[in-house]
């Protein structure tokens, strides 16, 4: 369910983590399976660990994998700020 | 004889393990979707065993056509009378992201009452960084043998193997098969229990993600890893120009000091030409490109197998998307800037079979190592050596980079232009890549995988180029055997298609010298040199540029001849070795036919316009 701070994982600056809350419908069930077969649970805690310029790709760690997602996915990602959030940027 | 299956996520060390246990030599990388084929082999101490190794996939449900592959052919050995145990490896590093596809691959078994082990790998890893697994509890959670494991240390694997033996000789009885406990869950169900069971008994803590990130903040950092980036890359480029260079001079002087042994005690003149044109002239000219498809896979072997190739890949995703490309696109691309078969065959990292498809049609327009002489005879013979900015910048040198620039560009406008027309994007793949820990790289395997890709090439590539060579030297020897190639059959094709060339301002000479070069590029140099009668021109562009000039061929046809350099496929190995990577020989006579008529219109627009300006 999207809230007021809600936001994409491509929104995600570096160093700031947030739970998984859902996927957008806009995202293919397929690519939904897949992230959620790879860790991308709701509820499951994801920490942005690098974003370069010029749109490339983000890295995201999900439990203790490191996966790079590019704005065609990531921005789908529905996530709140985690609790103890912080962010560097 | 009874089979066991290796199966696993991307970059599980399935191939480390199938070439451990059965003492083969499959190509192993730390980079994912490197297996994208079922191999086999004998277990080394169980040779009644035939162990079979699956591409890696995430999950059951596949998305990808290597993941198909796995999936299919797990679905068919699942209903295999002869098969004993599914081996199901978990990267016991990163067990989330393997978890939920074991569970799934242990409730196929159990539905299908086979056996099944699952094996954690990457144990020394943990050991090194005094983390622990609860193997114990994620057996019993699940019912199923688990293994710690290591295909590096051999960790683990005595364990294994007499776990299979023990299998192999009573898996057809009923009664060994273990209790269904998954049997009765549904994809969420296990998706639950994955979760629950990797947080609860997975290795604690994110040390390994710590000191990879670090390295990361580097590689990935905007300019720092940037420049990191553009180093590597010219190191590569180096490695395929300037490391390999004496090695092809060795072969070249093998293959000549061969050939003046050999030649001699053939018995007739006909024989002689033949052994000397064809078999060492034709097959000498496809093998001297062995040692830089050597050099480049080690090279490229050393960045999948330090983890940088998929940092590689998000730094060049952004820009390359726009023309239909991914990151994964780059190095092949890089590649084929010295030579195409390699980079086909590099482009086996392209997971994406939309993304594959285009870096295959964009590779042969990479201004490869064998267009250079071409290049550098034709700039010698209309562009003067004269300097600008103060002997800054040199015309010819200027020239050589516009002409690699624009197969470059060609190459990606090309790409572009396709992946819009095309509505086909079923198997497009979105971008979601496994960032794979650093580590150093192994040589063994990387110096052993270079020698296969080279063995392949060389005994792949080799019949057809061999078949394509007698051809052409058929042609232009008969029937005056060889006296003057005018006269010869290939001479008589020549005059039959110069008014296709005429339009262009090329004679039937120039039009011989293309035919010849649809061979090889770099054959037209020789072949120009021979219908000029200039000796050695393939060594020493400037008698033959200094004759061209003289016969007053115009800037306007030098010019439609660089593009028509440029763009058309004249490469009989890539375009074998292309058939072979895409399973077709559709593919190949497609982008031939389609690069012959773009090149040749190019090449009358550019006659036309020069013309018109000069």
């Amino acid at each position: 369910m999207t809230t007021a701070n809600t936001l994409s994982l491509w929104d995600m600056t570096r160093g700031q983590q947030c739970l998984v809350s859902g996927f957008r419908d806009s995202l293919d069930e397929r690519y939904i399976l897949r992230l959620m077969e790879i860790g991308f649970h709701p509820g499951e805690k994801v920490t942005c660990l690098n974003t370069l310029a010029f749109g490339a790709p983000k890295v995201y760690q999900i439990s203790n994998s490191v996966f790079s997602l590019d704005d065609t996915v990531a921005s789908h990602i529905d996530a709140v700020p985690a609790p103890e959030s912080n962010s560097d940027s | 004889m009874s089979k066991a299956i290796l199966i696993g996520s991307p970059n599980s060390g399935k191939s480390l393990l199938f070439n451990r246990l059965t003492g083969l030599h499959q190509k192993v990388a730390n980079f994912p979707g490197i297996t994208v084929e079922v191999s086999s082999g004998k277990m080394v101490n169980l040779p009644e065993v035939v162990l079979v190794d699956y591409p890696g996939s995430y999950s059951l449900h596949a998305i990808s056509g290597e993941e198909n592959i796995a999936v299919e052919n797990f679905e068919q050995a699942l209903v295999d009378p002869e098969l004993a145990v599914v081996l199901c490896l978990i990267d016991a590093t990163r067990i989330e992201k393997g978890l939920y596809f074991a569970t799934q691959v242990v409730r196929a078994c159990q539905q299908h009452n086979k056996h099944v082990i699952l094996l954690a790998s990457m144990m020394d890893v943990l050991r090194n960084h005094n983390i622990s697994l609860d193997i114990a509890s994620i057996a019993s959670e699940l019912n199923t043998p688990v293994i710690g494991i290591s295909g590096k240390s051999g960790e683990g694997l005595d364990a294994l193997v007499e776990k299979v033996a023990n299998i192999a000789a009573t898996y057809q009885e009923e009664a060994s098969f273990p209790a269904k406990s998954l049997a009765k869950h549904d994809d969420a169900g296990l998706r639950e229990i994955s979760h629950r069971i990797a947080k609860e008994f997975g290795p604690k803590g994110d040390i390994l993600v710590k000191s990879q990130a670090r390295l990361d903040s580097f590689f990935l950092h905007t300019w720092f890893g940037g420049a990191a980036f553009f180093l590597i890359m010219y190191l590569l480029f180096q490695s395929i120009f300037t490391w390999a260079a004496p090695a092809m001079d060795l072969v070249e002087s093998i293959i000549g000091n061969l050939a003046d042994i050999v030649i001699p005690i053939v018995p007739t003149q006909t024989l002689q030409d033949f052994v000397s044109d064809a078999l060492f002239g034709g097959i000498g000219a496809f093998l001297v490109f062995v040692p830089q498809i050597f050099v480049l896979t080690v090279v490229v072997g050393i960045l999948e197998d330090s983890g940088y190739m998929a940092r590689a890949a998000v730094i060049c995703h952004k820009p390359l998307r726009f023309f239909g490309l991914t990151g994964k696109s780059f190095i092949p691309m890089l590649s084929g800037v010295a030579c195409a078969i390699p980079a086909i065959y590099a482009a086996r990292s392209v997971d994406s079979p939309r993304a594959r498809f285009l870096t295959y049609m964009a590779i042969p327009l990479m201004p490869c190592s064998a267009r250079l002489p071409v290049y550098t005879l034709l700039i010698a013979a209309f562009i003067p050596a004269n300097f600008a900015l103060g002997g800054l910048l040199g015309l010819q040198g200027l020239a050589m980079f516009g002409i690699y620039l624009f197969g470059m560009l060609t190459g990606l406008l090309v790409t572009a232009f396709v992946s819009r027309v095309s509505s086909d994007t079923q198997d497009e793949l979105p971008f979601v890549l496994e960032m794979p820990p650093y580590r150093l790289p192994s040589w063994q395997p990387l110096l052993r995988n270079a020698w296969n890709r080279s063995k392949h090439f060389i005994t792949k590539a080799g019949a057809i180029i061999f078949t394509v060579t007698v051809v052409i030297w058929f042609l232009g020897y008969f029937p005056n055997f060889g006296e003057d190639l005018g006269a010869s059959y290939l001479g008589s094709i020549g005059k039959v298609i110069e008014p296709v060339f005429s339009p262009i301002g090329l004679d039937w000479r120039y039009g011989v010298a293309i035919l010849s070069s649809f061979l090889a590029r770099e054959v037209f140099v020789g072949t120009l040199g021979a219908m000029f009668g200039i000796e050695g021109a393939a060594d020493n562009f400037v008698p033959l540029a200094e004759r061209i000039q003289d016969t007053g061929l115009s800037l306007g046809s030098g010019f439609a001849l660089l593009v028509f350099f440029a763009i058309a496929l004249q490469c009989v190995s890539t375009l074998a070795i292309l058939s072979k990577e895409s399973g077709s020989i559709k593919l190949p006579v497609q982008l031939f036919t389609a690069y012959s008529i773009l090149a040749y219109l190019l090449s009358l627009l550019t006659y036309h316009l020069v013309e018109f300006l000069v």
